[in-house]
């Protein structure tokens, strides 16, 4: 090793994904960021479980099989020791993996595991969560600490859920979806971070 | 995306005592399980271990039945912090499913034929969980309980029985189809543990 400047704590990629070194990510080639994305250490994303069986359309056509099995959108945040993997499940008799997608502006609270099979915009998990397999969130959903989500379940935009198992408790009122904004947390964590605004 | 973007796994730390391993041929157990302790672990044929699982020996023995799938960071034969075991072994049955982030204390724990620990739940030192029961996200199973056949364990600690009637060959199957998709996933490396 050259003498050269100590190495950050997070690799920031050219489209301003922040990735910590400490993080554990399996299968990178099957992982898709789509930018401006921390990744904090210690979380956890399964991309080596990949589909094995393709669509019916995609494998008529010929075309390039597809083997992403997370892909993520922009500003998303993932918090210390979070688990990101793809939901597995029988399918016409033989098993597999299916994608895991993530729209923009998620927010994964500390040590949640996610399983799901479509997670919307704008959305906040809270910590210690357990989403299960195949559960699909829409737009502007919180999902308040400690809640389990049941296989399965779909949860509707701008509602608030909680509990074990996962309960509708309320809707995110009026204007309050300028809440889930997470520009301002990305300039927050990287390798020379801006303080919070106050 | 070329060979040059190899994965940025961060190298996995080995601490403490490799323990004496019993495996059978045909099992999946990734490079970067953590096998930690001092006495015998035996894993039985077609079981799954993924990677960042945690197979802790350093209590007592740990044996693990055919077709076991243990998913990433669970823990097996975490130590209690307060008891003292002479006889500390955790078994798991056939086909149990420890999924990601449980835990499964030492202490003659039994997990039977078919059951399932969710996401982060946690079996207490001594419990004795029967067969083909399921342990949903979270729930914690106090040291030395006892849960019979066929129980759900939800919402911290409501118990009801499993009247589905899913039969148990139908589930087997399912299993054995998932391990067949995970064994080829999954880069095993017996090797490295014996």
């Amino acid at each position: 090793m050259s003498k050269r400047a100590p190495k950050g704590e997070y690799i920031e990629t050219d489209t301003g994904n922040k990735v910590a070194r400490k993080a554990t990510l399996v299968g990178t080639q099957n992982i898709m960021l789509g930018g401006k994305t921390v990744i904090q250490p210690e979380v956890m994303i399964r991309g080596d479980l990949i589909r094995t069986i393709q669509a019916s359309s995609q494998s008529a056509s010929g075309a390039a099989p597809n083997n992403t099995a997370v892909s993520i959108g922009r500003y998303c945040f993932l918090s210390r020791g979070s688990c990101l993997r793809p939901p597995g499940r029988l399918y016409k008799g033989a098993f597999t993996y299916m994608p895991l997608r993530m729209g923009d502006h998620v927010f994964v609270g500390q040590g949640s595991v996610i399983q799901a099979a479509a997670i919307g915009n704008h959305v906040h998990i809270g910590a210690k969560v357990a989403i299960g397999e195949f559960a699909i969130i829409k737009d502007y959903v919180r999902i308040l600490d400690g809640t389990v989500v049941p296989p399965n379940m779909v949860i509707p935009s701008f509602s608030i859920v909680a509990g074990q198992p996962a309960r509708l408790i309320g809707e995110v009122p009026e204007g309050g979806h300028e809440a889930f904004e997470l520009r301002s947390l990305y300039k927050t964590v990287g390798n020379n971070p801006h303080p919070a605004p106050s | 995306m070329s060979s040059k973007r190899l994965s940025i796994l961060p190298p996995v730390s080995s601490s403490g005592p490799k323990p004496p391993v019993h495996f059978s041929s045909s099992i999946t157990i990734a490079d970067s399980a953590l096998l930690t302790g001092t006495h015998q672990v035996t894993v039985l044929s077609e079981s799954v271990i993924h990677p960042r699982a945690r197979l802790d020996s350093s209590a007592g023995r740990l044996n693990l039945g055919r077709r076991c799938i243990v998913h990433e960071r669970a823990h097996l034969g975490l130590v209690p912090t307060n008891g003292r075991f002479t006889e500390a072994a955790v078994t798991l049955g056939d086909y149990v499913a420890v999924e990601v982030g449980a835990v499964v204390e030492a202490g003659n724990t039994v997990v039977g034929e078919g059951s399932t620990v969710g996401v982060g739940a946690r079996v207490g030192a001594g419990a004795v969980v029967g067969k083909h029961c399921t342990l949903t996200p979270h729930t914690e199973i106090a040291a030395g309980a006892v849960v019979p056949d066929f129980t759900i364990v939800f919402s911290n600690g409501m118990r009801r029985t499993d009247r589905r009637g899913v039969a148990v060959e139908l589930k087997n199957k399912a299993v054995a189809r998932q391990i067949d998709v995970l064994r080829r996933m999954i880069p095993s490396n017996p090797a490295k543990f014996v």
